[in-house]
């Protein structure tokens, strides 16, 4: 322990000061009376006013000294030292990856980062500065430098887990940024290892303190639930921890008991199950393991098994069998091929144009695939060699589930992506594939897919699929998105609003903008669970639902990762200033209660007999 | 003068009230157990060997041939011991306690002489009288009262040593506030003397309702002890709570002794002290 104010220990001098007081006498007024018998002996404590009488035992001189020593040893400043301390300028990075919800450490590892956060705001000295960034999706500066421990605390009250890993490489950028600069910075990490590492090692100005949060890689997860076509469903169970678990799987069907299926997970292992038992005119089933681990958000699962939505979809080909299939595969979806010579329009959800495109105006939605130079919505140009295909971002919901590390393709044609669309493939070459992101909704494709072997590829069905979960009306309908996830509601023709009500009952409204016809995104999907959504139409309203739960392996490995990998620094960071854990806020509050315990005895009447005799003097 | 005319003008239609004869040594105006010769008819008895032959009723013997004595009420003096508390305390209040106890003092000598009751007063501090009696002791009386001061310090010890001449009535008007020691022996005394205890306690009004409060230090003007005291509304409530435990324990004693207790304040007039007196039944109207 050190003393940071040693010169405040001055204070200190009350003590002997109360002591001296209370050796001082009351000069009381004195009065001749004709007995005495009659008054009982009781005599406040006052203030003095007369020199020098006998010390008596008080229990008010007590509390008083003890308030003083408190209140005088807390003046001094007095500091634990500390692993970690405060800079000139340090920047608290915190880690908001969703394994950061783990609750290994109380009262979960981002809870206990933030609260080791607000205690090195609590250290900083006059002249001193600190900044937090929380690394989320993208990395959030919640503080600039500031030497205001009020600011950085109410910028920590801010602070929230994120559903997908923090972007570390964003922070460390963010960081860099903030301590050029400025001599004696530091970075101080508080992170479990799961933020999202960059490709290369992250160079950084300023030494950077790694601080691992979590205890326990332990935890099970249901990794997938799905419904297979003939009714039953299916079940992946995964235990990411080194040990052996005896687990049972609650499977509950519109929120009751059905069944419970138990089993034995090895260390590091998945398991697969089937599950038929499922109760005729189920709306949601819910699976969730018990006992609970250290990670909830995976331990449940949801399947929403109400019929979803009919589908008519056009699809004008002169032969795709791939295209063909690859449609059908969706529930729900009648799927009517014509030759480009007999299409006619007609009233269809949506329409495929293979090799195709209609003169006049596009039905809406519609997906173009190879279509012929110089026609359609997108100016097409000459077939090029795209060159290799670039790996697509994998937060984009279009290209979840979907690799394209192996795909080839021979030609495309040259676009250049006009305004409202967006690339979604992308070759070196130029766009392989365009959304327009407002209604009405279209997608392109610019290549042939026989002169790709996109469609022998797992991840061609997947992409039709999330192509149909874009451009289908409702196609978020039953469907699963990640927590905290964006989701695009696709609106039902002539939606005027739509409520979301999550798990927790909370409903938001959205609705679309002046002049659009497509929602916002929803943005509240925090909560793994069911989503109720409310599509309020001319024609009466059309109910639906989606899920948000955790699917994701790499999140649900929740051991506490290594340290960040970094470049060495150009300068040597030299020793890092120890910092103290300041306790006066401790002294202080226990000096004040205290104070208050002296004011009420003083205040109480001396009925019990512990207090009487602590604060009545000895009589003459 | 301790009493003006109009006062004695009051005291004048007033009697002792004796709780029963006592036997004087001399005829007085006081109605005596024991039977004598006066004007006033008693009763017929019998007449038994050894009775004096002048007492036989002959006209009775005429009409009933039948010896029968005729039997006169007896009339002797009465005797009242007035004992004074001259203590230091006597002299606190406002008005002091002192004037008033004097003058109730003066008042019953007034009173018994008058009857011509033989009257005695004393001072438990010390000093007496000797016994008188008749109007002409009263200016006797009052010259000795006057000569009076209160101080120093008396206690129920006190008591045992006054000179009781005859029983007789005996008031003691005193504060009776002393710490140490207990009255209820000494008036005990007081009966085992053929004495008809009254007790009377005269206090100021200030130690009726103590309007003192705050941090005093209190001064006992007999014994010169001192307390330091915070006098607060609670305390005053347990001061009147000892007060009335006293006076409980005082009329105890009193009546155990087959005597009276009571009290007046110094500021009442002599009318209000005297009305005290009627409600106790230690005076009444003649």
């Amino acid at each position: 322990m050190q003393f940071l104010l040693p010169a405040a220990g001055l204070a200190l001098l009350t003590v002997p000061a109360i002591v001296l007081l209370y050796f001082l006498k009351v000069r009381r007024p004195e009065v001749r009376v004709s007995t005495l018998m009659f008054w009982r002996r009781f005599v406040a404590d006052r203030q003095a006013n007369a020199p020098w009488q006998r010390l008596r035992p008080s229990l008010l001189l007590l509390l008083q000294l003890l308030g003083a020593i408190v209140l005088g040893i807390g003046l001094m400043r007095p500091g634990l030292v500390g692993a970690a301390g405060i800079n000139a300028t340090t920047v608290v990075m915190i880690d908001a990856s969703p394994s950061m919800a783990a609750t290994d450490v109380s009262p979960s590892r981002f809870g206990a980062a933030v609260d080791r956060a607000r205690s090195l705001a609590g250290q900083m000295q006059p002249g001193q500065q600190m900044a937090v960034i929380l690394l989320s999706d993208h990395a959030q500066l919640l503080a600039a430098p500031t030497g205001d421990a009020s600011l950085i605390r109410s910028a920590l009250d801010r602070a929230r887990l994120s559903g997908t890993p923090g972007d570390f490489a964003e922070g460390i950028s963010l960081a860099n940024s903030i301590l050029t600069g400025r001599p004696g910075g530091s970075i101080i990490l508080f992170s479990d290892g799961h933020s999202r590492a960059p490709s290369s090692p992250a160079r950084v100005v300023a030494p950077l303190t790694y601080q691992s949060i979590g205890t326990t890689g332990e935890n099970a997860a249901i990794e997938t639930m799905a419904r297979s076509a003939s009714g039953s469903v299916f079940l992946r169970v995964a235990n990411y921890g080194r040990n052996t678990r005896d687990i049972k799987i609650e499977m509950r069907a519109d929120g009751r008991l059905t069944d419970v299926l138990p089993m034995k997970l090895e260390g590091n292992t998945t398991t697969d199950l089937t599950w038929s038992r499922l109760p005729a005119s189920t709306q949601v089933l819910e699976a969730k393991l018990t006992p609970g681990d250290a990670f909830a958000l995976d331990d449940r699962a949801w399947l929403v098994i109400a019929e979803p939505p009919r589908h008519n979809i056009l699809l004008v080909t002169a032969e795709n069998g791939f295209l063909e299939k690859a449609l059908k595969l969706r529930p729900g979806v009648e799927v009517t091929t014509v030759k480009p010579a007999d299409y006619k329009p007609g009233r269809y959800d949506l329409v495929v144009f293979d090799g195709f495109v209609p003169t006049g105006k596009l039905p809406e939605p519609a997906l173009l695939v190879n279509p012929p130079a110089g026609q359609g919505p997108v100016p097409l140009g000459a077939a090029i060699d795209p060159g290799s295909v670039l790996p697509g971002d994998v937060r984009d919901p279009l290209l979840s589930h979907v690799s394209l590390r192996e795909l080839h393709v021979q030609s495309a044609a040259a676009v250049k992506p006009p305004a409202g669309w967006r690339t979604v493939i992308s070759a070196a070459a130029g766009p392989l594939m365009l959304i327009k992101e407002d209604e009405p909704r279209d997608a392109l494709l610019t290549f042939d897919l026989h002169h790709s072997d996109l469609p022998l590829q797992a991840a061609f069905p997947i992409l039709v699929q999330n192509l149909l979960d874009y451009l289908l009306p409702g196609g978020f309908e039953n469907q699963v998105f990640a927590p905290s996830q964006a989701v695009t509601l696709i609106p039902e023709p002539g939606a005027k609003w739509a409520d979301v009500t999550g798990p927790d009952g909370h409903t938001t409204r959205l609705t679309p903008p002046a002049g659009s016809q497509a929602f916002p995104p929803f943005t509240a999907s925090d909560q793994p669970g069911v989503y109720s959504v409310r599509q309020q139409l001319s024609s009466g309203q059309r109910q639906s639902r989606f899920v948000v739960q955790l699917q994701d392996p790499s999140i649900s490995r929740i051991a506490p990762g290594a340290e960040p990998f970094l470049q060495p620094l150009d300068k040597p960071p030299g020793t890092l200033p120890r910092g103290t854990l300041e306790i006066w806020p401790f002294l202080v509050a226990a000096g004040v209660v205290l104070l208050v315990i002296e004011w009420l005895v003083y205040l109480i009447n001396p009925t019990r007999s512990w207090i009487r005799r602590g604060i009545r003097g000895t009589g003459a | 003068m301790v009493l003006s005319a109009a006062e004695l003008a009051l005291l004048g239609r007033l009697d002792l009230a004796y709780r029963r004869p006592r036997s004087g040594l001399y005829a007085g105006e006081r109605r005596s157990p024991r039977s004598a010769r006066s004007p006033e008819f008693a009763d017929f008895r019998p007449y038994v060997a050894g009775d004096d032959f002048r007492q036989i009723d002959w006209p009775a013997y005429a009409r009933l041939e039948k010896l029968m004595l005729r039997l006169y009420v007896a009339e002797e003096e009465a005797c009242l011991n007035v004992v004074l508390d001259t203590s230091g305390s006597m002299a606190m209040g406002q008005p002091p306690k002192w004037q008033a106890a004097r003058r109730l003092a003066a008042a019953l000598s007034f009173v018994g002489l008058a009857a011509m009751d033989r009257v005695q007063v004393g001072c438990l501090g010390g000093g007496r009288l000797p016994p008188m009696r008749g109007r002409d002791g009263v200016s006797r009386v009052w010259t000795f009262l006057e000569s009076l001061e209160p101080a120093g310090e008396t206690g129920p010890a006190e008591l045992r040593r006054v000179q009781w001449a005859r029983p007789g009535l005996t008031v003691v008007i005193s504060d009776f506030l002393v710490e140490d020691g207990s009255w209820s022996p000494p008036v005990a005394g007081l009966a085992s003397r053929r004495q008809e205890p009254v007790l009377w306690q005269v206090l100021a009004p200030e130690e009726e309702h103590p309007s003192i409060t705050g941090d005093l230090k209190l001064i006992d003007v007999e014994t010169e002890r001192t307390r330091e005291l915070t006098i607060t509304p609670g305390l005053v409530a347990d001061y009147h709570r000892a007060l009335a435990a006293h006076r409980s324990e005082l009329a105890r004693a009193a009546q155990s002794a087959g005597g009276r207790f009571l009290h007046s304040g110094s500021a009442d007039d002599l009318e209000a002290t005297i009305l005290a007196g009627l409600r106790a039944g230690v005076v009444r109207r003649s």
